[in-house]
């Protein structure tokens, strides 16, 4: 746990950078650029409840209505800007966040932006491309795409079972749930025998 | 006395084939989920929500109830076997199970936790059956104001005590809110935050808001740091019945009926869910047990009352969202939501308007347990492979279904685009340590919660005051009060108490890993003095 004890930060710090507020054991990014985002991502929060209130304001107010379609939304908005607020004081004072753990990560490894980068780029291509290539091959895609980010390191392998899973998918969508994913140009023979 | 009867048709309901089947289906699936990391049974519900067009509700729900109950069951494996590092703390189970696994006990361990989730849950389902009927008809006198109150507690204790910040929690609450804002409001016709745009005019769906969160950003977060290498599972050596000496059986007993009276009231009322109750019960048990020096070294009274007390709270969590249509955790808030799509609304009527369906899903809960626990004891080696899957084809998985989820809500590519963006804020919510269920919660709570308030507020013909007027609300806000007070001071125990337990924890890997690599006995007292008797 690197959470910040409340209350009894060290004093010692004088003028310097932001108070530490106890040596973590891991420190995984650098602890400015890890305090940026945290600051952004307050700052968003609040714009958010910005937004929120705003908005609220514009929807129009049927005639007559006691308790109108505006009421929830400023409640809504007060909690954002009030929550947004306290974390950003927070951050400011050196209280940053504690990091989820996973069982899967490593709480010392550098953020591998490349990775997700990589990750959201498949993903974005497999929505593009679902319903022209069809839904079993955009899987297989996604499937041997993202385990190859992944470090698979037998690549082939992993578009393979994607393909596997893709068209048994399709198949039991088609036979089970009669909901039919689009089938594409390559698996088009298909359609007539589901 | 009537009560009995309607359980009993019930279980007649319930113990036709196809039932029996879905419970089955789902209690696997549920104990997969729970098992595997980077997926639980929230996400899993969220997936097989498009199930609902097809079921007919009572296997639906029989089906997702087995998922819920399963998931719990699966992660007592996980936090036992899995042998990572710096994560163990968290998992209170994995402090204690986790130091038996590594001296060889692991099948122990497990035992001690399936049986003890087996005996939590069973006692916790005849809590829900005696009290939620009892709590119903109570419930049918409150009036919207009261319900403005449960849902505010409800809020307050989601947002303010799941995670390990307060303000972080509500943030998340306050952004689940605002996209359950987003649509057309039902009451005025009027839209709301849709930009004009036509994809948002009928509002976000549950679905991709739970599967972006839940799998999206999960795997986005793993990829950002993902652990290579081989995958650190101890090896659950052997079967159960001889792994349970007298001993462990006289040191465990107490501790299961101790946590399953912890985690049941806590389920019950909405203070955070399982998490809070685990670590009541932990903390229990190292003060009561007469072997304190094991705890932090792999006491068994630590695995025994942590995992009833999880289960107790996971079945004690279905008496408000079957009595008052009001859930306190993510899982249970798509449960809800399941309900709402067969035009089912959970509440004080459920047990008058759907007598069977309830009746048979409480069948389903006693059903599940056996099954599960036949799963989880005998069947543990299985799990323990599944365990060792390897990384980049789970998450490939992952992935590939949410895309399938999110594109079978509608069939349009614009909601597996949601599911990208929604994904992307689940990653930075956890890598900030934003909670995501309270979103969840926030999203799902909160249409219903605006619906109650501009009910209550037009009957007191906008008399804000009314709504802390009325008897059951004034306490509730009372109750609040006092949980929130509780709530903070049991949550600054508890890093107190984590902080201690991490540096005790990266200590002894020191040590463990220095006599592994030495090819030493292990040479810690307490591990020693177990050996010898696990020997006898």
């Amino acid at each position: 746990m690197t959470n910040p004890t409340p209350g009894g930060l060290p004093s010692g710090s004088e003028g310097g950078p932001p108070p530490i507020t106890k040596p973590s054991l891991a420190v995984a990014p650098p602890r400015t650029a890890r305090r940026t985002g945290e600051l952004v991502f307050a700052l968003l929060v609040i714009a958010l409840g910005v937004f929120a209130l705003v908005g609220a304001f514009l929807i129009r107010v049927p005639a007559g209505a006691r308790v109108g379609p505006t009421v929830f939304p400023i409640f809504v908005s007060v909690i954002l800007l009030a929550a947004g607020v306290a974390v950003l004081v927070g951050v400011i004072r050196g209280h940053l966040g504690t990091p989820e753990e996973s069982e899967d990560t490593d709480p010392d490894a550098r953020t591998d932006w490349r990775t997700i980068a990589i990750i959201l780029a498949l993903l974005m291509a497999h929505l593009l491309l679902l319903e022209y290539i069809g839904w079993a091959l955009a899987a297989a895609l996604l499937f041997g795409g993202v385990a190859w980010a992944l470090g698979n390191r037998r690549w082939w392998l992993g578009f393979a079972v994607g393909l596997v899973i893709g068209v048994l998918v399709q198949i039991l969508f088609g036979e089970l749930l009669g909901l039919s994913l689009p089938l594409g140009p390559v698996l088009g023979w298909l359609g007539p025998l589901i | 006395m009537d009560n009995i009867s309607l359980l009993l048709e019930g279980f007649a309901t319930a113990f036709q084939p196809q039932y029996l089947l879905f419970a089955f289906l789902g209690v696997l699936v549920g104990t997969a989920v729970g098992v595997l990391p980077g997926i639980g049974p929230a996400m899993t519900v969220a997936l097989l929500l498009p199930l609902t067009y097809t079921l007919d509700p009572t296997a639906a729900l029989i089906t997702f109830a087995g998922i819920y109950y399963g998931g719990m069951y699966g992660g007592s494996t996980t936090s036992i076997l899995l042998n990572t590092p710096g994560e163990s703390a968290s998992i209170i189970t994995a402090i204690e199970g986790n130091k038996m696994a590594r001296m060889g006990r692991a099948a122990t361990a497990l035992a001690t936790a399936a049986i003890g989730s087996f005996i939590a849950g069973t006692i916790a389902t005849i809590g829900l059956t005696l009290l939620a009927p009892v709590l119903a008809k109570f419930a049918v006198s409150l009036g919207p104001a009261d319900y403005v109150a449960l849902i505010v507690v409800a809020f307050i204790t989601v947002g303010a005590l799941l995670g390990s910040s307060v303000s972080r929690g509500m943030s998340s609450l306050g952004i689940g809110l605002f996209i359950g804002l987003i649509g057309t409001d039902l009451l005025s016709g009027q839209a709301r935050y849709t930009m004009g745009l036509l994809p948002l005019a009928d509002g976000i769906d549950v679905v991709l808001v739970a599967v972006g969160l839940f799998a999206v950003g999960e795997t986005l977060y793993v990829a950002a740091r993902l652990r290579h290498g081989s995958i650190p599972v101890t090896p659950v050596g052997g079967s159960w019945r001889h792994s349970m000496k007298r001993e462990d059986w006289k040191r465990s007993w107490a501790p299961w009926l101790r946590g399953t009276v912890i985690g049941f009231p806590i389920g019950t009322i909405p203070a955070g869910g399982a998490d809070v109750a685990t670590f009541l019960s932990y903390a229990a048990e190292k003060k009561l047990s007469r072997h304190k020096k094991e705890f932090g070294h792999g006491a068994i009274e630590g695995v025994a009352g942590p995992e009833s007390a999880n289960n107790a709270a996971a079945a004690g969590v279905l008496v408000p969202l079957l009595t008052l249509g009001l859930p306190t955790t993510a899982t249970a808030a798509i449960i809800l939501t399941a309900f709402q799509s067969y035009g089912i609304q959970p509440g004080p009527r459920l047990f008058e308007s759907q007598p069977q369906l309830v009746w048979a899903l409480i069948a389903s809960l006693y059903i599940g347990n056996v099954m599960l626990i036949v799963l989880n004891l005998p069947l543990v080696g299985m799990w323990a492979k599944v365990l060792r899957i390897p990384r980049p084809y789970l998450y490939a998985g992952i992935m590939t279904f949410a895309a399938l989820g999110a594109y079978a809500v509608n069939f349009q590519t614009v909601d597996v685009f949601i599911l990208l963006v929604i994904g992307v804020l689940g990653f930075f919510m956890r890598r900030y340590g934003y909670p995501v269920a309270p979103l969840v919660v926030g999203m799902i709570l909160g249409p219903m919660g605006e619906e109650y308030l501009r009910k209550a507020l037009q009957q007191s013909q906008g008399n804000v005051a009314s709504l802390f007027l009325h008897p059951f609300a004034a306490t509730a806000y009372a109750v609040l009060a006092v949980l929130i007070i509780g709530g903070l001071w049991l949550k600054r125990r508890r890093t107190r108490y984590e902080a201690a337990l991490e540096q005790a924890l990266t200590s002894e890997i020191a040590v463990v890993a220095a006599a592994e690599t030495a090819d030493l006995v292990p040479g810690h007292d307490a591990q020693h003095e177990l050996d010898q008797r696990d020997r006898r």
